[in-house]
Protein backbone atom coordinates (compact mmCIF):
# COMPACT_ATOMS: atom_id res chain seq x y z
CA UNK A 1 0.00 0.00 0.00
CA UNK A 2 1.04 3.59 -0.53
CA UNK A 3 2.00 6.11 2.14
CA UNK A 4 -0.51 6.18 4.97
CA UNK A 5 -2.85 9.09 5.45
CA UNK A 6 -2.62 10.86 8.77
CA UNK A 7 -6.05 11.68 10.23
CA UNK A 8 -6.91 15.34 10.18
CA UNK A 9 -10.58 14.84 10.90
CA UNK A 10 -12.51 12.82 13.44
CA UNK A 11 -13.54 9.48 11.94
CA UNK A 12 -14.79 6.20 13.42
CA UNK A 13 -12.18 4.58 11.18
CA UNK A 14 -9.57 6.11 13.47
CA UNK A 15 -11.16 4.83 16.66
CA UNK A 16 -9.65 1.86 18.46
CA UNK A 17 -13.16 0.53 19.26
CA UNK A 18 -14.04 -0.10 15.62
CA UNK A 19 -14.67 -3.43 13.91
CA UNK A 20 -15.33 -3.84 10.18
CA UNK A 21 -19.04 -4.39 9.46
CA UNK A 22 -19.06 -3.73 5.72
CA UNK A 23 -15.43 -3.09 4.87
CA UNK A 24 -14.40 -0.32 4.39
CA UNK A 25 -17.62 1.74 4.56
CA UNK A 26 -19.42 0.60 7.71
CA UNK A 27 -18.20 -0.11 11.22
CA UNK A 28 -19.70 -1.98 14.14
CA UNK A 29 -19.21 0.04 17.31
CA UNK A 30 -19.51 -2.08 20.46
CA UNK A 31 -19.52 1.05 22.64
CA UNK A 32 -22.73 2.20 20.94
CA UNK A 33 -24.14 -1.33 21.11
CA UNK A 34 -23.62 -1.46 24.87
CA UNK A 35 -25.47 1.85 25.17
CA UNK A 36 -28.39 0.40 23.18
CA UNK A 37 -27.68 2.74 20.27
CA UNK A 38 -27.56 1.61 16.62
CA UNK A 39 -24.05 0.08 16.50
CA UNK A 40 -23.60 0.18 12.72
CA UNK A 41 -22.04 3.50 11.76
CA UNK A 42 -20.21 5.00 8.80
CA UNK A 43 -16.40 4.84 8.75
CA UNK A 44 -16.63 8.64 8.48
CA UNK A 45 -18.77 8.99 11.62
CA UNK A 46 -17.29 10.13 14.94
CA UNK A 47 -17.99 10.54 18.64
CA UNK A 48 -16.16 11.53 21.83
CA UNK A 49 -14.12 8.31 21.85
CA UNK A 50 -12.05 9.56 18.91
CA UNK A 51 -8.28 9.50 19.34
CA UNK A 52 -5.64 11.34 17.39
CA UNK A 53 -3.48 8.23 17.05
CA UNK A 54 -4.03 6.70 13.63
CA UNK A 55 -5.13 3.05 13.55
CA UNK A 56 -2.99 0.51 11.73
CA UNK A 57 -5.79 -0.77 9.50
CA UNK A 58 -6.75 0.40 6.01
CA UNK A 59 -10.44 1.10 6.76
CA UNK A 60 -10.29 4.88 6.63
CA UNK A 61 -7.72 5.02 3.85
CA UNK A 62 -9.78 2.74 1.60
CA UNK A 63 -13.08 4.42 2.49
CA UNK A 64 -11.57 7.81 1.61
CA UNK A 65 -10.24 6.46 -1.66
CA UNK A 66 -13.64 5.01 -2.52
CA UNK A 67 -15.30 8.32 -1.72
CA UNK A 68 -12.79 10.24 -3.83
CA UNK A 69 -13.34 7.87 -6.75
CA UNK A 70 -17.11 8.27 -6.43
CA UNK A 71 -16.82 12.03 -6.39
CA UNK A 72 -14.44 11.94 -9.36
CA UNK B 1 1.30 -67.52 20.70
CA UNK B 2 2.84 -69.83 18.17
CA UNK B 3 4.94 -68.70 15.20
CA UNK B 4 2.12 -69.30 12.68
CA UNK B 5 -0.22 -67.06 14.69
CA UNK B 6 1.90 -64.08 13.62
CA UNK B 7 1.70 -65.01 9.96
CA UNK B 8 -2.01 -65.53 9.33
CA UNK B 9 -2.96 -62.65 7.01
CA UNK B 10 -0.94 -61.65 3.99
CA UNK B 11 -0.76 -58.09 2.68
CA UNK B 12 -2.74 -58.01 -0.56
CA UNK B 13 -1.36 -55.37 -2.95
CA UNK B 14 -3.83 -52.60 -3.69
CA UNK B 15 -5.37 -52.53 -7.14
CA UNK B 16 -6.68 -49.25 -8.52
CA UNK B 17 -8.91 -48.90 -11.55
CA UNK B 18 -10.89 -46.15 -13.29
CA UNK B 19 -14.26 -45.13 -11.84
CA UNK B 20 -13.63 -46.76 -8.47
CA UNK B 21 -16.08 -45.70 -5.77
CA UNK B 22 -14.90 -44.45 -2.39
CA UNK B 23 -15.90 -47.69 -0.72
CA UNK B 24 -14.07 -49.73 -3.35
CA UNK B 25 -10.92 -47.72 -2.61
CA UNK B 26 -11.39 -48.36 1.11
CA UNK B 27 -11.70 -52.09 0.37
CA UNK B 28 -8.30 -51.90 -1.33
CA UNK B 29 -6.98 -50.13 1.78
CA UNK B 30 -8.36 -53.05 3.78
CA UNK B 31 -6.55 -55.51 1.50
CA UNK B 32 -3.33 -53.71 2.34
CA UNK B 33 -4.29 -53.44 6.00
CA UNK B 34 -1.18 -51.42 6.72
CA UNK B 35 -0.36 -48.00 8.14
CA UNK B 36 -3.02 -45.30 7.68
CA UNK B 37 -4.80 -47.26 4.96
CA UNK B 38 -5.42 -50.18 7.29
CA UNK B 39 -6.54 -47.93 10.12
CA UNK B 40 -8.91 -45.98 7.88
CA UNK B 41 -10.50 -49.18 6.59
CA UNK B 42 -10.93 -50.32 10.22
CA UNK B 43 -12.46 -46.95 11.11
CA UNK B 44 -15.02 -47.39 8.30
CA UNK B 45 -15.90 -50.88 9.56
CA UNK B 46 -16.31 -49.63 13.14
CA UNK B 47 -18.41 -46.62 12.15
CA UNK B 48 -20.61 -48.91 10.02
CA UNK B 49 -21.10 -51.26 12.97
CA UNK B 50 -21.95 -48.30 15.24
CA UNK B 51 -24.61 -47.12 12.82
CA UNK B 52 -26.06 -50.59 12.30
CA UNK B 53 -26.20 -51.21 16.06
CA UNK B 54 -29.69 -50.00 16.93
CA UNK B 55 -28.85 -49.93 20.64
CA UNK B 56 -25.85 -47.65 20.20
CA UNK B 57 -25.91 -43.92 20.87
CA UNK B 58 -23.31 -42.23 18.68
CA UNK B 59 -21.44 -39.16 19.93
CA UNK B 60 -19.51 -37.03 17.43
CA UNK B 61 -16.81 -34.94 19.15
CA UNK B 62 -15.45 -32.10 17.03
CA UNK B 63 -12.43 -29.93 17.76
CA UNK B 64 -10.25 -27.91 15.40
CA UNK B 65 -11.46 -25.69 12.58
CA UNK B 66 -13.60 -28.35 10.91
CA UNK B 67 -16.54 -26.08 10.10
CA UNK B 68 -14.45 -23.24 8.57
CA UNK B 69 -12.64 -25.86 6.46
CA UNK B 70 -15.87 -27.17 4.95
CA UNK B 71 -17.29 -30.01 7.08
CA UNK B 72 -20.37 -28.04 8.05
CA UNK B 73 -22.80 -29.59 5.56
CA UNK B 74 -21.40 -33.09 6.21
CA UNK B 75 -22.12 -32.78 9.95
CA UNK B 76 -25.58 -31.31 9.30
CA UNK B 77 -26.29 -34.22 6.92
CA UNK B 78 -25.24 -36.81 9.53
CA UNK B 79 -27.55 -35.12 12.03
CA UNK B 80 -30.50 -35.06 9.63
CA UNK B 81 -29.93 -38.71 8.65
CA UNK B 82 -29.69 -39.61 12.35
CA UNK B 83 -26.26 -41.16 11.79
CA UNK B 84 -25.10 -39.36 14.90
CA UNK B 85 -27.21 -38.88 18.03
CA UNK B 86 -25.25 -36.27 19.99
CA UNK B 87 -22.78 -33.59 18.90
CA UNK B 88 -20.09 -32.32 21.28
CA UNK B 89 -18.14 -29.42 19.83
CA UNK B 90 -15.90 -26.50 20.53
CA UNK B 91 -17.81 -23.23 20.73
CA UNK B 92 -15.80 -21.89 17.80
CA UNK B 93 -17.12 -24.47 15.34
CA UNK B 94 -20.70 -23.47 16.15
CA UNK B 95 -19.82 -19.78 15.84
CA UNK B 96 -18.45 -20.52 12.36
CA UNK B 97 -21.67 -22.41 11.59
CA UNK B 98 -23.54 -19.23 12.54
CA UNK B 99 -21.21 -17.11 10.41
CA UNK B 100 -22.24 -19.09 7.33
CA UNK B 101 -25.91 -19.41 8.35
CA UNK B 102 -26.04 -15.62 8.46
CA UNK B 103 -24.59 -15.23 4.97
CA UNK B 104 -20.88 -14.93 5.78
CA UNK B 105 -18.18 -16.98 4.08
CA UNK B 106 -14.80 -18.57 4.68
CA UNK B 107 -12.28 -18.08 1.87
CA UNK B 108 -9.55 -20.28 0.39
CA UNK B 109 -6.31 -18.58 1.41
CA UNK B 110 -2.71 -19.51 2.02
CA UNK B 111 -0.43 -19.97 5.01
CA UNK B 112 2.42 -18.14 3.26
CA UNK B 113 1.06 -14.65 3.57
CA UNK B 114 1.87 -11.33 5.23
CA UNK B 115 -0.25 -11.68 8.38
CA UNK B 116 0.18 -8.05 9.35
CA UNK B 117 -1.24 -7.07 5.96
CA UNK B 118 -4.23 -9.32 6.69
CA UNK B 119 -4.57 -7.56 10.06
CA UNK B 120 -4.66 -4.18 8.33
CA UNK B 121 -7.39 -5.44 6.00
CA UNK B 122 -9.43 -6.85 8.93
CA UNK B 123 -8.98 -10.43 7.68
CA UNK B 124 -8.35 -13.35 10.07
CA UNK B 125 -6.38 -16.46 9.12
CA UNK B 126 -6.99 -20.07 10.13
CA UNK B 127 -3.98 -21.77 8.54
CA UNK B 128 -4.96 -21.48 4.84
CA UNK B 129 -8.49 -20.17 5.38
CA UNK B 130 -9.27 -16.45 5.41
CA UNK B 131 -12.26 -15.00 7.26
CA UNK B 132 -13.20 -11.34 6.86
CA UNK B 133 -13.87 -9.60 10.15
CA UNK B 134 -17.30 -8.45 9.00
CA UNK B 135 -18.44 -12.09 8.89
CA UNK B 136 -17.70 -12.22 12.62
CA UNK B 137 -19.12 -8.83 13.56
CA UNK B 138 -22.38 -9.62 11.76
CA UNK B 139 -22.55 -12.95 13.59
CA UNK B 140 -21.68 -11.19 16.88
CA UNK B 141 -24.51 -8.72 16.47
CA UNK B 142 -26.96 -11.48 15.55
CA UNK B 143 -25.87 -13.59 18.54
CA UNK B 144 -26.21 -10.63 20.93
CA UNK B 145 -29.67 -9.85 19.57
CA UNK B 146 -30.62 -13.52 20.04
CA UNK B 147 -29.23 -13.45 23.59
CA UNK B 148 -31.49 -10.45 24.34
CA UNK B 149 -34.51 -12.32 23.00
CA UNK B 150 -33.70 -15.62 24.73
CA UNK B 151 -33.01 -13.82 28.04
CA UNK B 152 -36.44 -12.21 27.89
CA UNK B 153 -38.14 -15.54 27.11
CA UNK B 154 -36.26 -17.56 29.73
CA UNK B 155 -37.13 -15.07 32.53
CA UNK B 156 -34.01 -15.69 34.62
CA UNK B 157 -34.06 -19.47 34.15
CA UNK B 158 -30.55 -20.85 33.46
CA UNK B 159 -29.94 -22.64 30.19
CA UNK B 160 -27.40 -25.34 29.49
CA UNK B 161 -25.17 -24.97 26.42
CA UNK B 162 -27.36 -27.61 24.79
CA UNK B 163 -30.59 -25.69 25.43
CA UNK B 164 -28.94 -22.50 24.23
CA UNK B 165 -27.81 -24.14 20.97
CA UNK B 166 -31.36 -25.34 20.25
CA UNK B 167 -32.67 -21.84 20.96
CA UNK B 168 -30.16 -20.41 18.48
CA UNK B 169 -30.86 -23.18 15.95
CA UNK B 170 -34.58 -22.41 16.11
CA UNK B 171 -33.80 -18.86 14.97
CA UNK B 172 -31.82 -19.87 11.87
CA UNK B 173 -33.22 -20.62 8.41
CA UNK B 174 -30.22 -22.16 6.65
CA UNK B 175 -30.95 -25.90 6.05
CA UNK B 176 -27.19 -26.60 5.84
CA UNK B 177 -26.63 -25.16 9.30
CA UNK B 178 -25.54 -27.66 11.94
CA UNK B 179 -27.49 -25.82 14.63
CA UNK B 180 -30.64 -25.65 12.51
CA UNK B 181 -30.37 -29.36 11.66
CA UNK B 182 -29.78 -30.23 15.34
CA UNK B 183 -32.79 -28.18 16.42
CA UNK B 184 -35.05 -29.83 13.84
CA UNK B 185 -33.76 -33.37 14.47
CA UNK B 186 -33.68 -32.79 18.25
CA UNK B 187 -30.02 -33.81 18.37
CA UNK B 188 -28.35 -32.39 21.50
CA UNK B 189 -25.35 -30.12 20.86
CA UNK B 190 -23.01 -29.78 23.85
CA UNK B 191 -20.41 -27.01 24.01
CA UNK B 192 -18.45 -27.91 27.16
CA UNK B 193 -16.02 -25.02 26.64
CA UNK B 194 -18.58 -22.48 25.45
CA UNK B 195 -16.81 -19.67 27.27
CA UNK B 196 -13.70 -20.29 25.16
CA UNK B 197 -15.25 -18.92 21.99
CA UNK B 198 -16.89 -15.89 20.40
CA UNK B 199 -20.01 -16.83 22.37
CA UNK B 200 -18.17 -15.63 25.48
CA UNK B 201 -17.26 -12.23 24.05
CA UNK B 202 -20.80 -11.65 22.81
CA UNK B 203 -22.14 -12.84 26.18
CA UNK B 204 -19.95 -10.27 27.95
CA UNK B 205 -21.17 -7.44 25.70
CA UNK B 206 -24.77 -8.65 26.09
CA UNK B 207 -24.46 -8.69 29.89
CA UNK B 208 -23.06 -5.13 29.88
CA UNK B 209 -26.26 -4.04 28.14
CA UNK B 210 -28.30 -5.39 31.04
CA UNK B 211 -26.85 -3.80 34.19
CA UNK B 212 -30.01 -4.69 36.14
CA UNK B 213 -29.05 -8.35 35.86
CA UNK B 214 -31.79 -9.35 33.39
CA UNK B 215 -29.28 -10.89 31.01
CA UNK B 216 -29.11 -14.45 29.74
CA UNK B 217 -28.04 -17.07 32.30
CA UNK B 218 -25.98 -20.02 31.06
CA UNK B 219 -25.10 -22.85 33.44
CA UNK B 220 -22.16 -24.78 31.98
CA UNK B 221 -22.37 -27.49 34.68
CA UNK B 222 -25.97 -28.28 33.71
CA UNK B 223 -24.67 -30.05 30.62
CA UNK B 224 -22.81 -32.58 32.77
CA UNK B 225 -25.95 -34.28 34.05
CA UNK B 226 -27.62 -33.92 30.65
CA UNK B 227 -24.91 -35.87 28.82
CA UNK B 228 -24.57 -38.45 31.60
CA UNK B 229 -28.35 -38.99 31.55
CA UNK B 230 -28.19 -39.72 27.82
CA UNK B 231 -25.41 -42.23 28.42
CA UNK B 232 -27.27 -43.90 31.30
CA UNK B 233 -30.30 -44.37 29.04
CA UNK B 234 -28.18 -45.91 26.27
CA UNK B 235 -27.44 -49.61 25.99
CA UNK B 236 -24.23 -49.06 24.07
CA UNK B 237 -22.03 -46.04 23.45
CA UNK B 238 -20.06 -45.05 20.35
CA UNK B 239 -17.70 -42.13 19.84
CA UNK B 240 -16.22 -40.58 16.70
CA UNK B 241 -13.59 -37.92 17.40
CA UNK B 242 -12.27 -35.28 15.03
CA UNK B 243 -9.17 -33.82 16.67
CA UNK B 244 -9.71 -34.33 20.37
CA UNK B 245 -9.43 -31.72 23.12
CA UNK B 246 -12.31 -30.86 25.43
CA UNK B 247 -15.02 -32.43 23.18
CA UNK B 248 -13.27 -35.82 23.19
CA UNK B 249 -12.77 -35.84 26.95
CA UNK B 250 -16.34 -34.67 27.57
CA UNK B 251 -17.64 -37.79 25.84
CA UNK B 252 -15.10 -40.16 27.38
CA UNK B 253 -15.45 -38.77 30.88
CA UNK B 254 -19.25 -38.86 30.77
CA UNK B 255 -19.02 -42.52 29.71
CA UNK B 256 -16.93 -43.17 32.80
CA UNK B 257 -19.29 -41.25 35.09
CA UNK B 258 -22.24 -43.19 33.67
CA UNK B 259 -20.28 -46.29 34.77
CA UNK B 260 -20.36 -47.73 31.29
CA UNK B 261 -17.31 -46.99 29.17
CA UNK B 262 -17.44 -46.70 25.41
CA UNK B 263 -18.22 -49.74 23.26
CA UNK B 264 -17.05 -48.24 19.97
CA UNK B 265 -14.46 -45.52 19.34
CA UNK B 266 -12.90 -43.96 16.25
CA UNK B 267 -10.39 -41.17 16.85
CA UNK B 268 -8.98 -39.16 13.94
CA UNK B 269 -6.09 -36.97 15.02
CA UNK B 270 -2.64 -35.68 14.11
CA UNK B 271 -1.58 -35.41 17.75
CA UNK B 272 1.04 -37.56 19.44
CA UNK B 273 0.74 -39.38 22.76
CA UNK B 274 4.22 -38.54 24.09
CA UNK B 275 3.28 -35.12 25.46
CA UNK B 276 0.53 -36.54 27.67
CA UNK B 277 -2.09 -34.34 26.03
CA UNK B 278 -5.52 -35.88 25.63
CA UNK B 279 -5.88 -35.32 21.88
CA UNK B 280 -2.95 -37.61 21.15
CA UNK B 281 -3.62 -40.16 23.87
CA UNK B 282 -4.12 -43.65 22.52
CA UNK B 283 -7.38 -45.52 23.00
CA UNK B 284 -5.31 -48.17 24.81
CA UNK B 285 -4.37 -45.47 27.33
CA UNK B 286 -8.04 -44.47 27.58
CA UNK B 287 -8.85 -48.04 28.64
CA UNK B 288 -6.73 -47.51 31.77
CA UNK B 289 -9.18 -44.81 32.90
CA UNK B 290 -12.21 -47.01 32.29
CA UNK B 291 -13.49 -44.54 29.72
CA UNK B 292 -13.25 -47.04 26.86
CA UNK B 293 -13.99 -50.72 27.44
CA UNK B 294 -11.09 -53.10 27.04
CA UNK B 295 -13.02 -55.12 24.47
CA UNK B 296 -14.29 -52.01 22.66
CA UNK B 297 -14.32 -51.93 18.88
CA UNK B 298 -11.79 -49.13 18.45
CA UNK B 299 -9.15 -47.55 16.27
CA UNK B 300 -7.16 -44.36 16.00
CA UNK B 301 -6.39 -42.94 12.57
CA UNK B 302 -3.41 -40.61 12.42
CA UNK B 303 -4.18 -38.08 9.72
CA UNK B 304 -5.91 -34.90 8.68
CA UNK B 305 -9.53 -35.20 9.77
CA UNK B 306 -10.57 -33.08 6.81
CA UNK B 307 -9.39 -35.89 4.52
CA UNK B 308 -10.07 -38.96 6.66
CA UNK B 309 -13.55 -38.17 7.96
CA UNK B 310 -15.24 -37.45 4.58
CA UNK B 311 -13.67 -40.63 3.15
CA UNK B 312 -14.97 -42.63 6.11
CA UNK B 313 -18.46 -41.15 5.92
CA UNK B 314 -18.68 -41.52 2.13
CA UNK B 315 -17.62 -45.17 2.29
CA UNK B 316 -20.12 -45.97 5.04
CA UNK B 317 -22.95 -44.12 3.29
CA UNK B 318 -22.20 -46.21 0.21
CA UNK B 319 -22.39 -49.39 2.27
CA UNK B 320 -25.64 -48.35 3.93
CA UNK B 321 -27.35 -47.31 0.71
CA UNK B 322 -30.27 -44.93 0.47
CA UNK B 323 -32.74 -47.08 2.35
CA UNK B 324 -31.20 -46.88 5.79
CA UNK B 325 -33.63 -45.64 8.39
CA UNK B 326 -31.82 -45.28 11.66
CA UNK B 327 -33.85 -44.37 14.68
CA UNK B 328 -32.64 -41.54 16.89
CA UNK B 329 -31.37 -42.92 20.17
CA UNK B 330 -30.50 -39.65 21.92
Amino acid sequence: MEKRLEPRERFCGNCRYHNAYQYPDLILCFVRYQKNEDPVVSTFGCCGKWELKSQECFCLEEALRKRNEREG
Amino acid sequence: MKREDFLRETVIPMKLRPKMTVNQLIQEFSNSGCFGAGRLSSACDIFERMVRDEQCTIFLAVAGAMVPAGLRAVIAYLIRKKLIDVLVSTGANMVHDLVEALGGHHYKGHWFVDDFLLYKYHIFRIYDIFVPEEAFTKADKAIMDMFDEIAKESEGHSLSSCELMWEIGSRLNDPESILRAAYEAKVPVFLPAIRDSEFAFTYWVHSKRHPAGDFLKVDTFKGVSEIINIMERSSRLGMVVLGGGVPRNTVQHAALMAEKGLDYAVVITMDRPETGGLSGSTLKETVSWGKVKEKADKTMVIGDALVIFPLMVAAVLERLGEKLERRSVG
